[in-house]
């Protein structure tokens, strides 16, 4: 099955003598196009579900399987190679190299995959997507809050994965733009039917996803779909 | 690219790392140099005494003289191929001492034949051998014909006269029939001649009471004693033995003895050099571990992001070897470059006839370039191990 499995999902940390109940016995189906918000107060357990999707960290307990893969079965390598081919990672803090320039930025995640570097096409047209195609020698250090987040939302996109995970994505920028990058990964997500799996704060801003899961001490609190699935192509 | 730009990030800092590799190769180098020069001085010594037996007078005899009757009692040993006469005499009598790495020039007396059993074979520059049987004819080694800017066809009086000659001081007119390649070694600063103008400066030096009663010609310094061609060490110093139990009145040296003192000597000598530099070097290496760390402890979100893009440990972790490999390497070229430099003005600024202090050599150049490259690379292993074992997640939400 493509998609993402998560099965009884937990992580448990231990801080001193106390085990912190991180994620504790998930279980979800996310379907392919699927454009998931993730809400929750802080400590409900949002993050560490991300980062078990992305594969940067490993469960205590439970099974998720990446289009039917049991991630489980996956060394460190193999790991790496799933993170770089099927996820696509956007973070509150944009995370741009200030070394490299914008179309370098794009095209970083290529050279972790085979047969990276014919992706520069690829990178050019992603940019030309989120409209910085003007903007493609620019450093970092040159472009606004919300350009930069366009930047690494091109970036997540260049190895065409199947689930772009985004970490507070507008966290870090006024609400004119964040609107404007939710309408531009709303497209993307309608476009490409990548599975966009999205924690943030901002209700406005979940409220436009097609389905919500709240989490409390790290247990699905509630799941609903709000809006129709975008039909895979 | 990303890696030169890395390096180039923090110019004052990678300045300052490079500097440290910068003077550690150059030490290496000018140091090395200095070695290379003085083991190709010993190596033509080695080539030369590891290819005959030196027989002389006995222990206890003062004067440096043999029959040359005796030349026929050693060429009957087992084993002894060939034996020459050979007869040696200071250049500049009367010089005043002078620290050098070369040998002091000297006059060499033998047969021109010799040169076809030596180990260490001379080639000519310009003109040709003695003429057998002639006198009054001379070859130059390369230093010793420009410290006196002697080319051939041109005569040169020797034993040169000190500037406070007595005034029986005697020398003689040769002409230069032939002018030697640089060897760096012992035959650069000899002026050859034949036996008999040998047995002439051989007579010109003994004293007055004795001068008129010694018949030189029936008399040498000493035999150059040769095996056939490919003969061991160890055979050469088992002919020694047998000269010394079979013919008296004379003392056959064991050529492995001469050997290992200049071996021991050269071993010594680029052991106190190398190890002078390499110290300075490896204190540039820590440098670089220390610029790597603080690298690492600066890119801890680049890191962190770069494995969420897909970077294994391995890739994270050649970034930054590359890196600290480059900053060996330019290091390593740089001081290389300015190291060469200053043994090559040094070199050409050396007056003619004394030696030069350094020679460059290709292996000196590949070990310094090398040993700075890989210092640079060790140096950058635990950094970029840290940097590859952080994890992500951490490393994503580092402030």
């Amino acid at each position: 099955m493509q998609g993402i499995r998560l099965e009884g999902l937990t992580k448990h940390y231990k801080r001193g003598g106390e085990i912190i109940r991180a994620l504790d016995g998930v279980t979800l189906d996310i379907e392919p196009g699927e454009f998931i918000a993730v809400v929750g107060r802080s400590g409900s357990g949002k993050t560490t579900m991300l980062d078990l999707l992305g594969l940067l960290l490993k469960p205590t307990a439970g099974k998720l399987f990446i289009d039917d893969v049991d991630t489980a079965q996956l060394g460190d390598r193999q790991r790496a190679q799933m993170r770089a081919r099927k996820v696509g990672f956007v973070f509150q803090e944009y995370n741009l190299l200030s070394g490299l320039n914008v179309l370098e930025n794009v095209m970083l995640p290529l050279r972790y995959v085979k047969n990276g570097k014919d992706g520069k096409q690829h990178a050019i047209e992603l940019i030309d997507r989120v409209g910085l195609s003007d903007r493609l020698k620019h450093r970092p250090a040159e472009l606004s809050g919300g350009q930069a987040q366009r930047v690494a939302i091109a970036r997540s996109m260049v190895n065409r994965p199947s689930i772009i995970l985004l970490d507070e994505p507008t966290g870090a920028v006024d609400t004119e733009t964040a609107q404007q990058l939710v309408d531009l990964l709303k497209r993307l997500n309608r476009e490409e039917h990548v599975t966009l799996v999205l924690v943030t704060h901002d209700t406005d801003i979940a409220g436009q996803a097609t389905r919500q899961i709240r989490l409390k001490d790290g247990k699905v609190l509630t799941d609903e779909k709000v809006g129709e699935l975008v039909p895979v192509a | 690219m990303e890696i030169i730009r890395n390096v180039a990030r923090h110019k004052l800092r990678s300045f300052l790392t490079i500097s440290g590799i910068v003077i550690g190769v150059l030490a290496l180098t000018t140091m090395g140099a200095m070695a290379e020069n003085f083991n190709a001085l010993l190596n033509g010594g080695v080539a030369y005494f590891g290819q005959n037996v030196q027989v002389g007078p006995p222990d206890g005899q003062s004067a440096a003289l043999l029959p040359l009757s005796k030349i026929d009692e050693i060429k009957a040993v087992d084993g002894v191929a060939a034996a020459f006469p050979s007869y040696g005499f200071q250049a500049k009598p009367g010089a005043p001492p002078s620290f050098s790495f070369g040998v002091p020039d000297s006059i060499v007396a033998g047969d021109p034949a010799e040169n076809d059993w030596a180990g260490l074979k001379t080639t000519f520059a310009s003109g040709h051998q003695i003429d057998a049987g002639s006198s009054g004819q001379v070859v130059l080694g390369s230093s010793i014909s420009k410290e006196f800017g002697k080319k051939v066809g041109d005569s040169i009086d020797l034993p040169i006269r000190p500037v406070d000659a007595r005034p029986d001081f005697v020398n003689h007119s040769f002409t230069v029939v032939g002018i030697l390649n640089v060897t760096r070694t012992a035959p650069d600063n000899f002026a050859y001649i034949n036996t008999a103008d040998g047995q002439m400066l051989l007579k010109d030096s003994l004293p007055i009471a004795i001068r008129d009663q010694v018949d030189v010609s029936k008399i040498t310094q000493s035999v150059d004693v040769y095996a056939k061609p490919g003969t061991s060490l160890a055979a050469l110093d088992s002919i020694a033995n047998r000269i010394n139990s079979q013919v008296t009145g004379v003392k056959a040296t064991k050529p492995s003895e001469t050997v290992n003192a200049f071996k021991s000597g050269g071993a010594i000598f680029t052991a106190i050099t190398t190890a002078a530099a390499l110290l300075a070097l490896i204190i540039g290496g820590l440098s670089v571990v220390n610029t790597m760390f603080m690298a690492v402890a600066e890119r801890v979100r680049e890191i962190g992001l770069k494995k969420a893009v897909g970077a294994t440990t391995y890739n994270v972790m050649s970034e930054f070897l590359l890196e600290a490999t480059l900053i060996g390497l330019v290091g390593g070229l740089i001081g290389y470059g300015i190291g060469a430099a200053i043994t090559i003005i040094v070199n050409g600024t050396t007056p003619p006839g004394q030696s030069t202090l350094f020679l460059l050599t290709p292996a000196l150049t590949i070990f310094a370039i090398g040993f700075a490259t890989l210092l640079g690379a060790v140096a950058g292993v635990l950094p970029a191990w840290r940097a590859a074992r952080l994890d992500p997640v951490i490393a994503l939400r580092n402030e």
